[in-house]
């Protein structure tokens, strides 16, 4: 039925091409307003699943057990799940830009927060990268010693981006991640993190010591995660800094949703992310390094670019949040860059279901990006192509509709990455 | 010759125009005069290097024709579009920054493996980027890293500077056997890429802006880091001694490519004062290594600077976006 039904508007509009009056375009107040609501709803999703993970953590810390970690891990995978779609009101949001270092900093510098393998990569620029927080309740940082005995959300506050150095990241999904699975130490060879449900055991049994103070560091940063999460999700609703932002000025909003979008697709998704790390074969290079789930971030930041633009989110429990759209306002200036678009944002998906399920079948995106995997290397390839085909379609809507694109928005100038440099 | 098969290549884009724009001389201009003599010039200095080390390996005998190549890289590094954006080349030619160490730690391994297969041609091609290229070289050629196999350390410059210039050799051979085409079709049918003269005009554009986010934000920005924690040690090619000059070169570079742009369109005052500033504020910089950001009373000469190449940026953005008709577009940089 659907795309019988697109297809008729598409055949209605193009008489319509010919005249200058936009029929059928929707206002721009009605595009923020679907926007805001899938922000909505994408936040609120985002912090139900990360209260599912909270209870999940706890049922670790209560009885750590083979069953109580793969539940934990389950539920953090269900978590992403959500949030990752919210990627695509990162850029061009200053609201969400500013705090979304809180809450999924990469990559990280794990040696921070618990053990590590000596022989694993240490960054010399980090005179932390090796402080194991959990092993000590005392710690110097930048010159002034800090109390570490007990292990709360301010603590971990404390040392999010300690001295300035991006990688000190304390909190958030990733931290999380690695308290779950550890360091992945097989390379690009087939395997993740295999931190054992013993590292939680109290007493006698507990591995890698300190498993009290590890067991309160996963608590206090999945606790720090659900508040930040609380904190963006009232940001979208009805009355929130965010929305009213927005709101306040459609026309600009419109320019921060295509900023966002672009600046997603090509810098940080296309370059950043899954480029770069083919290029260096590194398998530290990789979005969730310590599960192995890097494919289900890429294919949900895919999702969501496409929901945004489409305005269009299928949410967790099944339910539809849909309203005008960006699409529809480009669709009204020039229906061709509109289907253009649309089939660009679908290739992507399409190239990105072929790395979920290559992953899926077996072969991570660690293993995609080693040296002389020439399949793995095509698969990635596939997805930057397709990405960077779309940042192309993203600014011709972008010209269509006669705005611009502002990344002073984002502190993306202030902390440029020299991917594709 | 070359010039006039390219007018009239491009007559029917610019009929097609005539109602929106006059003719122009931007693009035609910017790859004719910049772009593809910079590539060449690229391709030129690498053989050299190339052809060096396959006599002489060693370091003494390297420098001065790295340093030559890495010269007139600068003349076109800022151009991420095309056959550099390719398979990765830009990464591979100079990747930096590096803030894991990733180069540092894959030639050590290098050094120790000494595998015979990866300093054939073939194999360097199939290297990790941050092994390879300028800064692969720079780290074999300044410092101590080379003494952990000095032998294997000879014969991976050969092999690495034999990998740079057949990288050289395909970017300007793209750009001459196709891409330059391509940017010059704009808009004409057949031309997937740029669906208008608009298109190609706002793709150079946003090469200009964004070489000149590079420099004032990375190559200075990095070493600057903050007042209370200045980090020196990241500044650009520090062990060459390349720092300040990567942003001299890069600044007279970006100054004949906004030349170029405008050519024939008209002027462009703020712009062209504001790259007197930055450029005459660099001249004036005594500190090649910006050392000096540790320093408080000299640091505050490398913020200017630094300001100054900011500045730049926004009299560019504003003055030749309104000349070009068009708006800066997605950078690479717009990530986090």
């Amino acid at each position: 039925m659907k795309p019988t039904l697109m297809a008729l508007a598409t055949t209605a509009l193009v008489p319509v091409l010919a005249a200058p009056a936009l029929a059928g375009a929707p206002t721009e107040a009605a595009v923020i307003s679907t926007y805001a609501d899938l922000a909505e709803a994408g936040y609120a999703d985002s912090l139900a699943t990360a209260q599912g993970l909270q209870k999940a953590v706890d049922a670790l810390i209560a009885a750590p057990s083979e069953a109580t970690l793969a539940a934990a891990k389950a539920a953090w995978v269900a978590a992403r799940v959500p949030y990752q779609q919210t990627e695509a009101f990162r850029f061009g949001n200053p609201i969400v830009d500013d705090w979304e270092g809180k809450v999924n900093a990469w990559p990280l510098d794990e040696g921070l927060i618990d053990y590590v393998d000596p022989d694993s990569a240490v960054n010399e620029e980090n005179d932390l990268a090796l402080a194991n927080v959990i092993a000590n309740p005392k710690l110097t940082i930048g010159g002034a010693e800090v109390d570490a005995t007990e292990i709360t959300p301010a603590l971990l506050e404390t040392l999010h981006e300690a001295e300035g150095i991006e990688a000190n990241v304390a909190t958030g999904y990733h931290a999380i991640e690695f308290l779950l699975w550890g360091q992945d130490l097989n390379g690009t060879g087939p395997g993740a993190g295999a931190r054992p449900f013993t590292d939680y055991l109290q007493g006698d049994g507990c591995t890698h010591g300190n498993c009290d103070r590890r067991g309160a560091y996963l608590k206090a940063a999945t606790e720090l995660l659900v508040s930040d999460l609380t904190e963006m999700a009232g940001n979208w609703t009805a009355g929130g800094e965010a929305r009213k932002v927005l709101e306040a000025d459609p026309a600009r909003g419109i320019s921060a949703i295509l900023t966002g979008l672009g600046s997603l697709s090509y810098g940080e998704l296309a370059g950043e992310r899954i480029k770069l790390g083919l290029m260096l074969h590194d398998p530290e290079e990789e979005h969730d390094c310590f599960s192995d789930m890097t494919h289900l971030s890429h294919y949900y930041d895919g999702i969501g670019i496409r929901n945004v633009y489409t305005g269009h989110y299928v949410r967790v429990d099944g339910a539809v949040v849909s309203g005008p759209s960006v699409s529809d306002l480009v669709k009204a200036k020039d229906a061709g860059v509109d289907a253009q678009l649309r089939a660009d944002l679908d290739a992507t998906v399409g190239k990105l279901t072929e790395m979920k399920a290559a992953a899926e079948g077996g072969m991570a995106f660690d293993q995609m990006l080693a040296m002389g995997n020439d399949k793995g290397a095509a698969i990635i390839t596939g997805v930057v192509d397709a990405l960077v085909t779309q940042t192309r379609g993203i600014e011709r809507a972008v010209a269509v509709l006669g705005t611009s694109i502002s990344v002073e928005g984002s502190d993306s100038l202030d902390n440029p990455s020299a991917v594709f440099q | 010759m070359r010039r006039t098969a390219l007018s009239l290549v491009l007559a029917p884009a610019a009929v097609a125009l005539a109602l929106a724009a006059p003719a122009r001389a931007d693009v035609p201009e910017t790859v004719a005069k910049v772009i593809l003599p910079g590539y060449a010039g690229f391709a030129r200095a690498t053989q050299d290097l190339a052809t060096t080390a396959a006599t002489d390996c060693t370091p003494e005998a390297l420098r001065a024709p790295w340093n030559a190549a890495f010269d007139a890289w600068l003349g076109v590094q800022h151009v991420h579009i095309g056959p550099a954006e390719e398979e990765g080349r830009a990464l591979a030619i100079a990747f930096w920054p590096d803030p894991k160490n990733i180069g540092g730690r894959q030639t050590e391994a290098m050094l120790q493996g000494a595998d015979p297969a990866l300093v054939t041609p073939e194999g360097a091609a199939q290297l990790s980027v941050a092994a390879r290229g300028l800064f692969g070289l720079e780290r074999l050629l300044y410092g101590d890293a080379s003494d952990t196999n000095p032998a294997y350390a000879c014969a991976l410059r050969r092999a690495l500077a034999a990998d740079l210039a057949r990288m050289a050799q395909t970017i300007e051979a793209g750009w001459k056997d196709g891409f330059a085409e391509t940017v010059l079709s704009a808009g004409t049918p057949g031309n997937t890429t740029y669906l208008s003269a608009a298109e190609a005009r706002q793709a150079l554009f946003t090469q200009l802006i964004a070489g000149l986010e590079f420099d004032a934000d990375t190559r200075i920005g990095r070493p600057l880091g903050s007042f209370d924690h200045p980090r020196p040690e990241r500044a650009e090619a520090r062990a060459s001694g390349r720092s300040l000059r990567d942003v001299a070169l890069s600044l007279k570079a970006l100054r004949a490519f906004a030349g170029a742009l405008v050519q024939g369109i008209g002027p462009i005052p703020a712009t062209e004062a504001a790259f007197d500033r930055a450029e005459a504020l660099a001249a004036k910089l005594n500190d090649p290594v910006f050392a000096g950001v540790a320093d408080p009373g000299k640091r505050l000469k490398v913020e200017i600077l630094q300001q100054a190449i900011k500045a730049t940026r926004e009299s560019a953005e504003a003055e030749i976006g309104a000349l070009l008709g068009v708006r800066s577009g997605f950078n690479s940089a717009d990530g986090d």
